[in-house]
């Protein structure tokens, strides 16, 4: 619902309450619990798929409340086994961290899949048996729509099941667009290693070593995007995914999505949106029962051992597009950067009133420089820098090309 | 020493006994002579002198008209004084009269026996010597009454007294005030003109008189034969002393039900009060049992059942909200209140809809006699009730207000969002009672409570209850009396939420409800005493709408289709007297649901979780179309069995459906839950529940010791999924769980009914756990285990002790200790997909920190003359002495990724308020 907001009821009894505590000191304050509440619990997140590729296995830990770093489980023996007696081991990829299958293989639909882990510390967990769900083809197409009277370009994401036996879905997208900022140079400023003076020296213009004009910057979908059929006449999808206003700086450049859309089971559908309403802020009214998802990965030996994640065999379907503002938008303006840039003229001078040297060599010296150099006049006289964003786009973007990239 | 002295006296009346063994025979006349002229004239014939009263003469007017020839004086003495109250004793030519009591010549055999043998079939024996000694120990009995007058050897073991009790003041008779002979299985009430027969042994009995409102009354009665005893009872107002829950005395040794409080409101005035207000509920709490939800909530908990699962009748109509300002005050006007009887097992069989527990509160008549009124002034509250009689002595009403100034306190608070708050609320009650005549009598209550508060400056809450009650008690036959009961009961609530943006919105819910009664009473014969009737019930509920308050709202309005249901039941008891020991009550209950239409109903896939995700269809129902009906039996069955007078062991069996639940997931019940309806997918909730309770009293009944278990046993409890949203829920079933429930505990009631100081102390273990087991993953709460309820509070204290220091001050006393409830703490994060997720532990795993209270109250009351037009008290208490940090809820805010624990209370320091009490 809409009205929601991130408080929550008691906060607001507490306000209502506080009459009655008078001239008393609050009469809500921090609870500080007792720290034997942590469980260290396996999260495995786990999406074997039809795509021919080295599947991908995560495998973690939960963490303390507060604390910000995800413990990875090491040293784990992960193998997924199918319905044939095949057998797809997985080995771990030091730098991400993941389990990452020996072989390229593919799920097949018929077949069913079970996942097994065997940690450590020499437990070992299996997964319900899975199959493959049945395949839907996606179709994802840019519109011009006008949503609260704002006028921008509508992702359009469609698909259909004529057998309507996908009727579950969930949705992935990463988009990724093209920035160069306005007041790119190709050159840098450097302190003159030959000056006279180290506090005082001189400043040479030198080429910038890396890529800082085309910048690409890619990001995922931050929800979940869950989709059911159950109860329509057609299993078929047509479903605004993403909306950029037309003012948006993401349209300056060149824009790209992709759309992964998951065919799921029912089970692994509600697990997912139960794991959705538990992440939901409560509303003002009313409160989202807590608790323990449970997913279907089991301890061998325990099974009271809880365990994170739902193991899942799904289809997927993935649809990548790419779009020029002019694509869209033929007459409308541009729109603008990603923020104003105001170049500033420093005086490239020593001690005398209106010098600016000291600031030029701190901003010359910054590890992350909040402006940088753009240009100069009178001989050098007079250096113009600008804010680092509109100048180098590797502040606040990744100057490496993807390798989907089109141009 | 006395006991000595009265021997040795005894000892000389032995020895000169031996010398009047002559009997000279007499002659002599009387014409038209009275009695003392009599003895005057046996004076001067014989050589005889008489000892007495001359009182005792005067009051026996009878003339003598005998001749008597050659008669012993014996025989002419008794002859003389058969129809009078009078006894002699002859002593050489000394004849000493007493009035009533006779003086025995000699010891009744076994006198010197260190034991005397008690029992009821034994002979009754001489008894002024061995009772002088009892009244002789008890200083404070007024005075003894005698009846008739002892006759030598010619005791019956037993004799009928009868009489009337009136009014001290008004003089009028009063009904249905309980006569008992302590210590006796003998006890009656008085009919619809204040009369009353009721056997009594030979020899001294205290006979116990008691009547609600009125001051329990003891009449020490001699009998020696059948005779005439009015009895004139005060009111107990401004009585400030005693008990406060009233069991009468033996009652709870007694009674076949066990598992009942009767809760006499006017004497609950001496708990101590939070903010000015006496309260009911709060004194229900107190019992071994009833647990608070927690402080400043609403609901309570009967023996392990939630919150929903109390049927709470306002003369005989379903009160749905029983609070106002979340659970502050109770929405029941004390003041209007005769008394509230609690039943927490053996729930009669004329009761039923809820599974746990019964409050059936009666409210006061009118005054039939004249204009009276009482008020109170509190800090936060005020109160009035006037009672007049309409049609003197026949027909009365009463009228009830409460409200409160809290608003008026808001506003002078130096704090912005106070002054911005809102809170206010009152209730009002009109009873009107007309005795027809003395077979018809009707009475009426229509009562409307309603609360508007806020909790944030841009919401406004209000909620209200509206009932009507309507009763035709007809007596058929002296037998046979039955009550026609119409009543309606609404509750609604409302919230409407104004932040001047778009997001603005008016959300309501409301249900009614229809109900009849006949319920019939027919005695039988002494044995048998049967109650029947049926009763029905239609529901009407509108289960929400939500609506945008601006036009550019982008809010689409929700409105929840009606729904409607009509629960009927037949049920017959029969309380069974089987002998003086056992006493058994049978009880039958058939009670039958159906939802009915207009309305769609989902049907999901069989063998498939009940989620949006396994809908196979819909079904259509027209209007008044049955959906679907539930029913069943309910028996009830209670037994006693007496050990002894005051020791007994009661057992009972109870059966309860339950047909309409709340739904609220969070502990506290709130006012902006919903009541959902059995339908297609949500079945009623069922409960069995097992009792066993030995109950002993101790000191003349002034000590009530009481010891109970139970376990209880339900299906169909509702629980929720992980993630269930409950607000605005078009297919509430895809959010509920129906799991089994257990709940078991131990009740100890130590209670002390008079003396200076008097209270009572409870403990109570219990658990209450719910299961929700299923294939189903989503079905599935702590791996199918058993685990707390949010309720199961294992331990719980709680003492009322009254101390009164002289007739005017009184000091009063309330203790609770209570295991924190269970709670669900987030453990962890993880990171699933690329987002990071909050990780709850098992369902109620953890505990909230224990809450402990200590309360005193000081009781000043006006003087005491009877003359005075009004009569006045003050009290003074303090809530929260001991200024416990007492947890109301632990509750979790998110805030840029970081969860963080807060801890809300309530009066965390002690909080003094003041009230005055009138009566006029």
């Amino acid at each position: 619902m809409k009205f929601k907001t991130q408080h929550i009821n008691p906060l607001y009894k507490i306000l209502f309450f506080a009459i009655f505590c008078l001239s008393v000191s609050s009469c809500t304050e921090q609870y500080i619990f007792q720290s034997n509440t942590f469980e260290s619990i396996l999260v495995v997140q786990a999406n074997i798929t039809n795509e021919l590729k080295k599947q991908e296995i995560k495998i973690s830990r939960s963490y303390r409340l507060g604390e910000n770093e995800q413990a990875f489980e090491k040293g784990a023996n992960v193998y997924v086994t199918d319905s044939e007696k095949n057998n797809y081991d997985f080995e771990l990829e030091d730098f991400s961290g993941l389990y990452v299958s020996k072989n390229p293989f593919q799920a097949v639909p018929g077949r069913s899949y079970q996942l097994n882990i065997t940690t450590n510390d020499g437990k070992s967990y299996s997964s319900a048996l899975q199959t493959l769900t049945s395949v839907s083809e996606i179709n994802v197409e840019p519109k011009i729509e006008t949503v609260d009277g704002i006028k921008g370009v509508q992702i359009v994401v469609t698909s259909n099941d004529p057998t309507a036996s996908s009727k579950f879905y969930r949705f992935e997208y990463e988009e990724t667009y093209k920035i160069i900022p306005p007041y790119w140079s190709p050159n840098k400023l450097k302190v003159d290693p030959l000056s006279s003076s180290i506090e005082e020296p001189n400043f040479l213009v030198v080429p910038r070593e890396k890529e800082t004009r085309v910048c690409y910057t890619t990001k995922k979908s931050d929800d979940l995007i869950l989709i059911s059929n159950v109860g329509k006449s057609e299993d078929r999808i047509n479903f605004p995914i993403r909306f950029i206003d037309m003012g948006s700086s993401i349209l300056n450049e060149r824009y790209s999505i992709i759309v992964r859309q998951y065919v799921q089971s029912s089970e692994s559908y509600t697990y997912y949106e139960t794991l959705k309403t538990l992440s939901t802020s409560s509303s003002l009214f009313s409160q989202v029962q807590p608790g323990f998802n449970y997913g279907n990965i089991k301890n061998n030996d325990d099974p009271e051992e809880k365990v994170i994640g739902y193991f899942e065999v799904s289809s997927v379907s993935s649809k990548r597009i790419f779009f020029n503002f002019r694509d869209i938008f033929p007459v409308e303006p541009y729109p603008p950067y990603f923020m104003e840039c105001y170049p500033v003229e420093l005086r490239n001078c020593w001690d005398a009133k209106g010098c600016a040297g000291a600031t030029i060599l701190a901003l010359v010296k910054a590890q992350v420089p909040e402006k940088v150099y753009y240009g100069n006049r009178q001989n050098m006289d007079i250096v113009v820098f600008v804010e680092s964003p509109c100048s180098d786009c590797t502040s606040v973007s990744s100057n490496i090309k993807p390798l989907f990239w089109i141009d | 020493m006395k006991k000595i002295i009265l021997t040795l006296f005894l000892f000389a009346f032995y020895t000169i006994s031996f010398s009047q063994e002559k009997s000279n025979k007499i002659s002599i006349e009387f014409n038209n002579t009275n009695l003392k002229t009599a003895l005057e004239n046996i004076e001067k014939t014989t050589g005889y002198k008489f000892y007495f009263d001359e009182n005792w003469l005067t009051a026996e007017t009878v003339l003598i008209n005998k001749t008597y020839n050659n008669i012993s004086i014996e025989d002419l003495l008794n002859n003389l004084f058969e129809n009078t109250s009078l006894n002699y004793i002859i002593r050489n030519n000394e004849i000493i009269l007493t009035k009533n009591s006779k003086i025995h010549s000699s010891l009744p055999e076994g006198y010197f026996e260190t034991t005397v043998p008690q029992s009821d079939n034994t002979v009754a024996k001489p008894l002024f010597h061995q009772q002088y000694d009892a009244i002789a120990q008890n200083s404070s009995v007024p005075g003894i009454i005698y009846i008739g007058k002892e006759k030598k050897g010619g005791e019956l073991k037993s004799y009928t007294l009868s009489g009337f009790v009136k009014n001290v003041k008004t003089k009028n008779t009063l009904s249905n005030a309980t006569i008992r002979v302590r210590g006796k299985n003998s006890s009656t009430v008085t009919d619809n003109e204040g009369h009353y027969k009721i056997v009594v042994p030979y020899g001294l009995n205290y006979i116990d008189i008691e009547l609600v409102n009125h001051k329990k009354t003891t009449e020490t009665i001699m009998v020696y034969d059948d005779g005439k005893l009015d009895v004139s009872l005060e009111e107990s107002f401004n009585e400030l002393d005693e008990v406060v829950i009233k069991t009468s005395a033996n009652k709870n040794v007694k009674d076949v039900i066990s598992g009942v409080s009767t809760i006499d409101v006017e004497k609950i005035k001496t708990i101590p009060l939070v903010l000015g207000e006496r309260d009911i509920f709060r004194v229900a709490t107190t019992l071994p049992g009833i647990k608070t939800t927690g402080e400043g909530s609403a609901g309570f908990n009967v023996r392990g059942g939630k919150d929903d699962q109390n049927l709470i009748l306002l003369d005989n109509a379903v009160l749905y909200n029983t609070s106002h300002f979340l659970g502050f005050f109770s929405a029941v006007n004390p003041y209007t209140t005769s008394k509230v009887d609690i039943y927490k097992g053996s729930i009669p069989a004329r009761f039923g809809g809820r599974l746990s527990s019964v409050f059936d509160i009666a409210s006061k008549n009118g005054n039939p006699e004249k204009f009276s009124g009482e008020g109170g002034i509190g800090s936060v509250t005020s109160n009035l009730s006037i009672g007049a009689p309409i049609i003197k002595n026949k027909a009365s009403v009463l009228v009830g207000f409460r409200t409160t100034y809290s608003e008026w306190i808001l506003k002078k608070i130096d704090n912005e969002d106070l002054n911005n708050s809102q809170a206010a609320f009152f209730d009002g009650i009109i009873k009107y009672n007309h005795k027809i005549n003395a077979k018809n009598n009707i009475e009426s209550t229509l009562y409307y409570s309603k609360d508007r508060f806020s909790i944030s400056s841009d919401s406004v809450y209000k909620y209200s209850n509206a009932l009507i009650s309507l009763k035709w008690n007809h007596a058929f036959s002296e037998k046979t009396k039955a009550d026609f009961i119409f009543t309606n009961s609404q509750y609604k609530f409302n919230i409407d939420f104004d932040n001047g943006t778009p997001n603005s919105f008016d959300y309501g819910y409301k249900l009614n409800e229809t109900q009849f009664i006949a319920n019939a009473n027919y005695s039988l014969n002494s044995k048998h005493a049967f109650n029947y009737g049926l009763s029905s019930k239609l529901y009407n509920v509108e289960p929400g709408y939500l609506n945008p308050k601006t036009t550019d709202s982008k809010i689409i309005p929700i409105k929840i289709d009606d729904e409607k249901a009509l629960e009927s039941a037949l049920y017959f008891s029969d309380n069974y007297t089987l002998n003086d020991r056992i006493l058994i009550s049978l009880g039958l209950r058939y009670s039958t649901y159906s939802a009915l239409g207009e309305s769609t109903q989902r049907v999901y896939q069989p063998n498939a979780p009940v989620n949006d995700n396994n809908v196979i269809g819909t079904n259509y129902y027209k209007k008044n179309e049955v959906i679907k009906t539930y029913g069943g039996f309910e028996p009830r069955i209670a037994m006693r069995y007496l050990f002894t007078d005051d020791f007994s062991v009661k057992g009972s069996y109870d059966k309860t459906y339950q047909y309409i639940h709340l739904l609220t997931n969070n502990t506290t019940q709130s006012p902006t839950d919903a009541w959902k309806l059995s339908d297609l997918n949500i079945r009623p909730q069922e409960a069995h529940q097992y009792s066993l309770g030995f109950y002993k009293n101790l000191d003349n009944d002034n000590l009530e010791l009481s010891l109970e278990g139970y376990y209880k046993k339900s299906y169909n409890l509702l629980d929720y999924k992980v993630g269930a949203e409950l607000m605005l829920q078009e297919n509430t079933e895809t959010q509920l769980l129906q799991g089994e429930g257990k709940a078991y505990g131990v009740e100890l009631l130590l209670k002390k009914n008079a003396g200076k100081l008097n209270g009572w102390l409870g403990y109570t273990y219990s658990r209450t756990f719910i299961k929700s087991d299923s294939q189903f993953l989503d079905e599935k709460v702590n791996n199918g285990h058993y685990f707390p309820t949010n309720f199961d509070k294992p331990h719980e204290v709680s003492a009322v002790l009254n101390y009164k220091f002289t007739q005017r001050y009184s000091l009063s006393s309330n203790f609770v200790y209570q295991s924190g409830r269970p709670i669900t703490f987030p453990i962890g994060s993880y990171i699933y997909n690329g987002m990071e997720y909050t990780l709850y532990s098992d369902r109620n795993k953890y505990r909230i920190p224990d809450y402990y209270r200590l309360d005193i109250g000081f009781n000043i009351e006006g003087n005491h003359k009877i003359k005075k037009l009004s009569h006045s008290f003050w009290n003074i208490s303090i809530y929260n002495v001991l200024g416990r940090n007492n947890p109301y809820s632990i509750f979790f805010v998110t805030t840029n990724g970081q969860i963080k624990a807060y801890k809300t209370s309530i009066f965390s320091v002690p909080i003094p308020t003041i009230t005055y009490n009138i009566k006029f």
